[in-house]
């Protein structure tokens, strides 16, 4: 009754069962669907953090897991659209500048790492509303580094650090 | 001399006459072309709303309808409407919809999407009355003391067309209790069914044909939808 086992092109080699394109319908479709629901939930959960629970942290989770969603169901080729492993790093990166050039900027005013009070003259607001958008300005650094890492962290898990992409760039060389 | 005018006069009335003529024949077979062609036009439309022609959108259409839609969920979430918060929810989904303009408008059909929308609304009392009279029925198996089910795998063809419809209908399988789409495979559903009641009530169809009404698809043409279209083909004209 049930079609046999194809190995889809898209599965590494048939050595990869966790990233493939699925052949179910509903979880496809589903996924589809959802995936551009949950990144706006994630943007969300990152922008009011410092008015309400959530934050950088599990904004940035959040939207590593749509994206992992996107990698589950509908495979690699399609994923790689959206977000490569080079842009992984780059992310890593940014967020982590954005976080500590925030903090050193506060040095630069005047005051301590990540005295946020301090950016008022900056921005030119009072310095309640100014650590207000310190942290906001932080928030979304942790964010983008979280995506990253966490993406990272499950492609390298599942595919045991072969990555296509490591695999077209030392043909290259 | 006065012979000569009047064969001039009557030669320039025959000119007059016969240039008449000819530019009533060219307006007349201008008319009976363009008559024709809105007729293409016309019939064109209205197949490709009887067949449901899939239409591949442009890249912009997506993106702005992506936009819009989640922008209208982020404000629904956010709930604060002051200019930054707004701004900032601006930003994001302008973010959103170039990180994946692609998802929720991949397989799309032309349409009236405000009457996909108000038929489904309409659909989902009939489905929650489907449930609850199935909630009893499966209630009322489980509390038979000799336990009368039947459990078995239903194979059936669907006649839907499109991947969003074919969800629809199996999420509403599922829903109902006693029923369980287990697979979806090349249009073919695979249901477990708990006894013959439950199996006989999916077989009759309607749950199908009304999610064909919702959708527009298949060769499923309600009264209500001939309706719809003559408002859809006033519209065009």
């Amino acid at each position: 009754m049930w079609p046999e086992y194809t190995e889809q092109s898209d599965n590494f080699g048939g050595k990869n069962k966790m990233i493939r394109v699925t052949d179910d319908v509903i979880i496809k479709t589903i996924a589809r669907v959802l995936t551009p629901f949950i990144q706006v939930y994630a943007l969300y959960v990152i922008m009011h953090g410092h008015h309400s629970p959530g934050g950088g942290f599990q904004g940035g989770v959040i939207l590593a897991a749509s994206l992992i969603l996107l990698l589950i169901t509908h495979g690699w080729a399609e994923t790689k659209k959206k977000f490569s492993e080079t842009k992984t790093a780059v992310f890593c990166a940014v967020g982590v500048l954005i976080y500590t050039g925030i903090g050193v900027l506060c040095i630069f005013m005047g005051g301590n790492f990540l005295d946020y009070g301090k950016l008022g003259g900056l921005l030119m607001v009072i310095p309640p509303e100014a650590r207000s958008l310190g942290i906001l300005g932080v928030e979304i650094g942790v964010g983008i580094t979280v995506m990253a890492v966490m993406f990272s962290i499950f492609f390298d898990t599942s595919t045991g650090g072969n990555s296509p992409e490591d695999e077209t760039t030392s043909s290259l060389r | 001399m006065e012979v000569t005018l009047l064969v001039q006069a009557t030669d320039d009335a025959f000119r007059t006459l016969e240039n008449a003529r000819q530019q009533a024949i060219g307006l007349l077979d201008t008319a009976v072309g363009l008559t024709a062609e809105t007729r293409s036009v016309q019939k064109k439309n209205i197949q490709a709303i009887f067949r449901g022609a899939q239409e591949t959108r442009s890249k912009l259409q997506n993106f702005i309808g992506t936009f819009f839609l989640m922008f209208v969920f982020w404000v629904l979430l956010s709930g604060r409407f002051d200019t930054f918060h707004l701004t900032l929810g601006i930003i994001c989904c302008l973010f959103i919809s170039l990180l994946s303009y692609d998802l929720l408008f991949a397989n799309i059909r032309i349409g009236d999407y405000g009457l996909v929308v108000r038929r489904f609304l309409s659909y989902a009392p009939w489905l929650i009355y489907q449930i609850i009279l199935s909630n009893f029925h499966v209630a009322a198996l489980a509390l038979k003391p000799n336990l009368p089910v039947d459990p078995h795998v239903m194979k059936f063809k669907t006649k839907l067309e499109t991947d969003i419809s074919w969800v629809t209908l199996a999420n509403s399988i599922t829903l109902t209790p006693g029923t369980i789409t287990m697979d979806i495979k090349d249009g073919e559903f695979y249901v477990h069914a708990l006894d013959k009641k439950v199996a006989d009530d999916l077989d009759t169809g309607e749950m199908e044909d009304r999610i064909a009404h919702i959708f527009m698809e298949a060769d499923h043409i309600y009264v209500q939808d001939a309706l719809d279209v003559a408002r859809i083909y006033g519209a065009i004209r």
